[in-house]
């Protein structure tokens, strides 16, 4: 009895000790938001990935891949039976996209994917990221009449209005230009037309020809009447139509958001998206044929929509067009670079991947099989890597409070000298002694650590205010929403986790009165009582 | 007030947990229940004198034989004790003297097993305690001892009730405290009353006068009913009026209740106010 008396009016006079134990406090609540947010970043990081990747990824060693996509879908159906959900075929290559900004074209690098629309979306969340609702729904490489703004993104308006409209603008201001010139007597603008292409193709040798039959429309066709249905003009290449931009489209492209956009902070310091290009525009695309010597291949696309994946990765990098298309465009069959397979949930991804490896072994066929973690281990693995290191760091601090701990109690063990000789002489065994500092210990540990869990859990709920309050006062963004794509702050509180450092907490408050409390049960208690 | 529960009666010793729960693996708990049925109360024994059984303490309660103490400072030894032998009858209110230095608190915490002699016998009750194991002596020290001391030591946290009910605490644990507190707050504050300090009981310490605190050390000393009171200079740091009044108290205790009292003290005159005198010179008891 006297001992749990004892150690609480410890606990309650010596503030000292208590002062020893904030460091335990401040440990664990560190512990416990810098663990929570680890894993939110880590679970989001993998949804996103995930989200891109399919399960198992075949990966052609040439960038014009391997021909016969069927037999091998047929095989690996074979392979892998029942597990199988889903299963498409691509074609990545590199490619440059000019954008036209302000008469100006930019010119950007991306990785240009051939996907087929039926299939792609089985295999990952690639719908999913597309801002057009409807194409979330059902991928169409048409584009839309409208409805883009619905998306989260403000975009500005896009779609055939927006078409329609720019079309219209561009041709009255050429008739203007073209009126202007002949009053001024200068010359024909039939050499103007001359002119105007060669710009166009600077950057390509080969001048597609749409490209000549846009700037050739007649000039009946400038003031004809608003198309019945933009889906039925759609069809783009079709050589023998003459092509009007306010009716036709070129061959559907989807960029990533970052390539068509730029986000950055205006004059007043607010994030803002500046688009280069929206739904609705043309752009040009230039890749390798797959011939040998390859060839720059140049077309138009027209931009039908944007996706944002929120990987900052991969929304700056990759742009999707139909697969027949590309593979028409690069000469190169049906051949295609990738498979993706999406299995089951639940599948144990390495094992299916290690019978495709059988199946199909290294030395026979021109491809890499993966896993989407076996893709993305470095980066797994860093995320990894960084919150082990921070759980060492802060368990050090910790660790250091025991070190406080230490200190404190040997201090009164010493000033509680005559106090133990007391107790022993009224018969406490120094065992009892002992465990008056074991417990003064462990509930010094326990306050440190609740308070710390307390105060942890209540941060990390509240994580998403305090950077805004912190914003607040310092004026300072704690989050850059132009560094991360994420709106808040992700976090996920395991609870095994908040346990383990806990109890982890107690064990080294408790484990620093280990040898005061050993101390003070090996005091002699004459010695003790002889001490004034 | 009643001074008849202060001091164990016959009728109440068979309650006292001393007796019937002896110190483990010692000599003192076998016996001591053995000794239950022949030994009778202290002041019948005083006066009857005729209890056969009793063959070995021959009115004894307390007895030291041939002890020896030394101090080693560095490798020069210090005797402090040089065989002192001494013996001490229930009842009785004894007195030793002696200058300062000469090893008086030395010897009450031989007596009081706080120490171990180098060598000879403590002898209470007609068994050995001085090589008893530490668990047996923590026990004889929570309930068949008191012990006072000139710097009062009292715990500086606990208030004057917590303090005269700590030897309860630590002989119980929280479930059996919890459940007979009310008992042994009824006890120390009826203690607290006899040492006139009922107006005191939730005062700290260091809110105390000296003689304050000496009579809350009285009262925790008589909580456990103790055999024997081993006073080390309980008057030594007070003034003469209020060294008195606890030397009064001591001597009631011992007349009226039978309380049997070792006073260690420097002081010939508070040693004359005992039953008898136990000179200590050069580490030897001197004639009287
Ligand atoms: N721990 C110790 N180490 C060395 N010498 C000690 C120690 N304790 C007491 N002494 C010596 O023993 C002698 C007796 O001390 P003590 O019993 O306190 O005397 P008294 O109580 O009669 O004044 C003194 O000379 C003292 O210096
Ligand atoms: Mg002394």
């Amino acid at each position: 009895m006297y001992k749990l008396l004892l150690s609480w009016r410890y606990l309650r006079t010596r503030y000292i000790a208590l002062a020893s134990i904030i460091s335990v406090t401040l440990g664990v609540g560190t512990l416990i938001v810098v663990n929570s947010v680890m894993a939110g970043f880590a679970r989001e990081m993998h949804v996103r990935l995930h989200g891109i990747l399919a399960d198992v990824i075949f990966e052609a060693h040439d960038l014009n891949g391997f021909v016969n996509p069927l037999w091998h879908m047929a095989e690996i159906r074979k392979v892998v039976g029942d597990d199988l959900e889903g299963m498409t075929a691509a074609v990545h290559v590199p490619a440059m996209i000019n954008i036209q900004v302000r008469g100006q074209w930019l010119t950007r690098q991306v990785n240009l994917i051939g996907v087929d629309e039926e299939t792609y979306a089985q295999v990952s969340d690639f719908r999913q990221y597309l801002l057009h609702p409807d194409n979330q729904k059902q991928l169409s490489f048409l584009l839309r009449e409208e409805g883009y703004s619905e998306s989260a993104r403000q975009l500005p308006p896009s779609g055939w209005k927006y078409r329609r409209l720019k079309s219209h603008y561009e041709r009255e201001y050429e008739l203007q230009q073209r009126m202007l010139r002949q009053a001024l007597g200068e010359p024909d603008p039939a050499a103007e037309q001359a002119v105007s292409p060669a710009s166009d193709s600077a950057a390509g040798d080969t001048v597609p020809s749409d490209s000549i039959a846009t700037d050739a429309v007649p000039e009946s066709e400038i003031l004809a009447t608003v198309p019945e249905n933009p889906l039925d003009a759609a069809r783009a290449d079709e050589p023998a139509q003459v092509f009007d931009p306010s009716t036709h489209q070129h061959a559907g492209i989807v960029l990533g958001i970052a390539i068509g956009s730029v986000r950055q902070r205006n004059a007043a310091g607010e994030v803002q998206d500046y688009f280069l290009c929206r739904p609705g525009d043309d752009v040009r695309v230039t890749f390798p044929t797959a011939g040998m010597p390859p060839k720059a291949a140049s077309e138009q696309c027209t931009v039908i929509d944007f996706y944002e994946s929120k990987m900052s990765e991969y929304d700056s990098g990759f742009a999707f067009v139909p697969i027949s298309w590309l593979q028409e465009k690069r000469v190169m069959g049906d051949a295609v670079t990738t498979i993706q397979l999406k299995l089951k949930p639940g599948t144990d991804l390495n094992a299916v991947r290690d019978r495709l490896r059988e199946r199909f072994p290294a030395d026979e066929f021109p491809y890499r099989i993966q896993t989407w973690r076996d893709m993305q281990g470095p980066l797994l693995a860093a995320v990894q890597m960084e919150t082990t290191l921070l759980n060492i760091l802060l368990f050090l601090i910790i660790a250091v409070a025991g070190f406080g701990i230490l200190a404190t109690f040997f201090m009164i063990v010493v000033e509680k000298t005559r106090d133990i000789g007391i107790l022993k002489a009224l018969g406490a065994p120094s065992r009892g002694v002992m465990s008056i500092f074991l417990s003064y210990g462990f509930s010094l540990g326990l306050v440190g650590s609740g308070v710390g869990m307390i105060g942890g859990l209540l941060f990390v709920y509240y994580i998403n205010q305090i950077a805004q309050l912190i914003e607040i006062v310092t004026g300072q963004e704690v989050f850059d929403p132009t560094v991360y794509y994420f709106q808040e702050i992700p976090t996920i509180v395991h609870p095994l986790t908040v346990l383990g450092v806990v109890i982890g907490a107690v064990l080294i408050a408790v484990a620093a009165s280990v040898l005061p409390a050993l101390r003070a049960a090996r005091l002699h208690p004459v010695e003790a009582l002889r001490y004034e | 007030m009643s001074n008849t529960t202060l001091v164990p009666r016959d009728s109440d010793r068979k309650s006292l947990p001393g007796a019937t729960a002896g110190p483990p693996g010692g000599t003192v708990g076998s016996s001591s229940s053995a000794e239950l049925q022949t030994r009778v109360d202290p002041r019948h024994q005083a006066g009857a004198n005729s209890t056969p059984t009793n063959s070995r303490g021959n009115h004894t309660l307390l007895a030291a034989k041939k002890l020896e103490k030394s101090y080693h400072k560095g490798k020069v030894e210090v005797p402090v004790l040089r065989g002192v032998d001494f013996a001490v009858r229930p009842g009785e209110f004894v007195a030793i003297v002696g200058q300062s230095g000469s090893g008086k608190s030395t010897l009450l915490h031989l007596l009081g097993t706080l120490d171990a002699p180098d060598s000879g016998e403590i002898v209470f009750e007609g068994n050995r305690i001085d090589n008893l194991p530490a668990r047996g002596r923590d026990v004889l020290r929570n309930r068949h001892f008191g012990m006072i001391f000139q710097f009062y030591h009292l715990l500086p946290e606990l208030t004057t009730l917590e303090n005269v009910l700590a030897p309860v605490m630590i002989r119980l644990g929280v479930l059996s405290y919890l459940w007979q507190r009310q008992a042994h707050t009824e006890r120390a504050k009826e203690l607290l009353e006899m040492v006139g300090l009922s107006h005191r009981l939730t005062h700290k310490p260091r809110e105390l006068s000296g003689g304050e605190m000496q009579r809350t050390a009285i009262a925790r000393a008589l909580i456990a009913r103790p055999k024997l009171l081993l006073a080390d200079e309980p008057t030594g740091n007070l003034d003469q009026k209020t060294g008195g009044e606890i030397l009064a108290i001591l001597k009631r205790l011992n007349r009226e209740e039978g309380l049997t009292i070792l006073m260690v003290t420097h002081d010939q005159a508070i040693a004359r106010q005992a039953d008898r005198t136990v000179r200590l010179v050069e580490g030897r008891v001197a004639a009287a």
